[in-house]
């Protein structure tokens, strides 16, 4: 029986040594972040040309890890370099704690962002095309969306799945012109008594390619409005082979008030030329085609279907000397369908993550 | 006693995170078939050769040492294995990269991927990129390496990692 004791305390201590022999993480503070500098050159229809120069948004990242299992995400954005008398914006736009139990199981709860549609999760300059985010990403899906909430999250044989509970929009907020974007609480105070709930499906075992979906509801409130939303949308990106194409499509529904339904969707092409010449750097034309309507479907009808639908057309360029940095250069023109109203814009950024 | 030993014992296996020399097991397993015997030991990487890699690689090693496995069929040495980990957005990834007796790489895997974002990074297709690639491949993301949506900075920071040890076990072939 000694020997047998003997033998399982042996054990013990060589399993201890193995285990110890393979834990790698360590306690640690980690930073990232990023920023974008845009100049913007607008002329909407016979108005004159405006033009900007914003250094749009600067983000830290900072994190911490307690263990291989819980650690903490956080983002602090600061948005047109400095606040002042509600211009500029400074915002916790991430701050949660996340439990990583294993690929197939994990949690998160805090300041998160809803996973909905392909930029709000991943909005960090180089990782899209255009100098501002895909005007899809600002009407429809407005990017980026961030509050309070929790979610659970799951990656199993390709297949990503992400199950959120977040704070509620307000719906007095709706508008004809925007959806649901002013809408957003940006967790200052949200009502607790409803949530937004949502469900975003992903596949991704093809390689270079992501494509899923997601069906958000939330019983909407403000003071003197009660509106059932729900946000459906369906996306895919493709980036392999010198390629990248970009699909999205997204339907807002209302049930009630003046706003009844927002749709839109847009497809990017482009291609690394680089790859011809065994250069390091990405050079990446593009273009780009949108299709928006924040008011597709009104309780008046008529002429508010049409003022705020508008189709797109963009050519641009993206410079990546390095994958964590670029610089943009693109031109478009946006014609209004109820007069046929051309805006022209051209925008230049340059870029950076880390 | 000898119960309060079992069950430090059953608690001590639940709790340690012995998954990852499971893992790396299998997934050798997986790659040079079951009748084979492994030998592993860590491997202290000298200073100037570090250095030379990291700058060559433009991604700093995670620590000074490494998991080198020797892989035997009978007695013959038919490869190597490298175990290592690279920062993914804040935390570990913990990677094997397994090479014929030449350095020429047959199989990569994830062995632990601890981060919320960017998971597909263990896709079989994506490392089964890596096959046939050794010292002098160029292991650049959107050349010979396709990316994943989503998983941008584990793919770089891995390919990075992949590169770094094919490089180190070429070193340690010349001598």
């Amino acid at each position: 029986m000694k020997i047998f004791n003997l033998f399982l305390i042996s054990l013990l201590l060589i399993s201890n040594i193995i285990a110890q022999d393979f834990d790698f993480n360590e306690p640690k503070v980690s930073i990232g972040g990023y920023g974008e500098l845009h100049y913007n050159s607008d002329k909407i229809g016979n108005q004159p040309t405006k033009s900007s120069l914003d250094f749009h948004r600067f983000v830290l990242f900072l994190g911490y890890n307690w263990n291989e299992k819980w650690s903490l995400k956080s983002e602090i954005e600061l948005e047109h370099n400095f606040v002042r008398n509600g211009q500029g914006e400074l915002e916790l736009e991430q701050a949660y704690i996340n439990y990583h139990h294993a690929d197939w199981f994990g949690f998160n709860v805090g300041v998160i962002l809803p996973s909905i549609g392909l930029l709000n999760e991943f909005h960090e300059p180089p990782l899209f095309f255009g100098t501002e985010r895909p005007v899809y990403h600002n009407l429809i899906i407005s990017t980026t969306w961030f509050g309070n909430g929790a979610s659970i999250y799951s990656f199993f044989n390709g297949f990503d799945i992400k199950l959120t509970l977040f704070e509620t929009l307000n719906s007095d907020k709706f508008s004809y012109s925007q959806g649901i974007r002013p809408g957003r609480m940006k967790g200052y105070f949200p009502d607790a008594s409803r949530f937004l709930y949502s469900a975003r499906l992903d596949y991704l075992n093809i390689s270079g390619l992501k494509f899923g979906g997601s069906v958000s509801f939330n019983n909407a409130k403000g003071d003197s409005t009660n509106t059932d939303v729900i946000i459906s949308e369906i996306h895919a990106k493709y980036d392999a082979n010198n390629i990248v194409a970009v699909f999205e499509f997204g339907n807002i529904n209302y049930n009630s008030g003046i706003l009844r339904k927002s749709q839109g969707f847009y497809f990017d092409i482009g291609y690394n030329f680089s790859g011809f010449f065994d250069w390091d750097a990405k050079i990446q034309p593009f273009v780009r085609y949108s299709d928006i309507n924040t008011a597709s479907k009104t309780s008046s009808g008529g002429l508010n279907e049409k003022l705020y639908h508008f189709k797109e057309i963009m050519v641009g360029i993206s410079i990546k000397p390095i994958e964590q940095i670029v610089f943009k250069l693109d031109f478009s023109e946006r014609t209004r369908e109820s007069d046929k109203r051309k805006s022209k814009f051209i925008n230049l950024g340059a870029g950076y993550m880390f | 006693m000898l119960i309060i030993t079992f069950l430090i014992l059953i608690l001590n296996l639940i709790v340690l995170p012995q998954s990852i020399k499971e893992n790396v097991d299998k997934a050798i397993e997986n790659c040079f078939g079951k009748t084979i015997r492994i030998e592993y030991d860590k491997l202290k990487i000298e200073d100037k050769l570090k250095i030379h890699i990291e700058k060559e690689v433009g991604q700093k090693f995670y620590s000074d040492e490494v998991y080198l496995y020797r892989i035997f069929n009978e007695n013959n040495l038919i490869g190597y294995g490298l175990l290592d980990n690279v920062i993914g957005k804040s935390l570990p990834i913990t990677f094997l990269v397994l090479y014929d007796n030449s350095g020429t790489i047959l199989c990569s895997e994830i062995i632990k991927y601890r981060e919320p974002y960017g998971g597909a990074v263990q896709s079989k297709d994506w490392n089964e990129q890596f096959k046939g690639k050794n010292h002098n491949s160029d292991f650049k993301v959107g050349k010979d390496i396709n990316g994943i949506s989503g998983a941008t900075i584990s793919v770089y920071s891995v390919t990075k990692g992949i590169k770094k040890l094919t490089l180190l076990l070429n070193n340690i072939f010349d001598k």
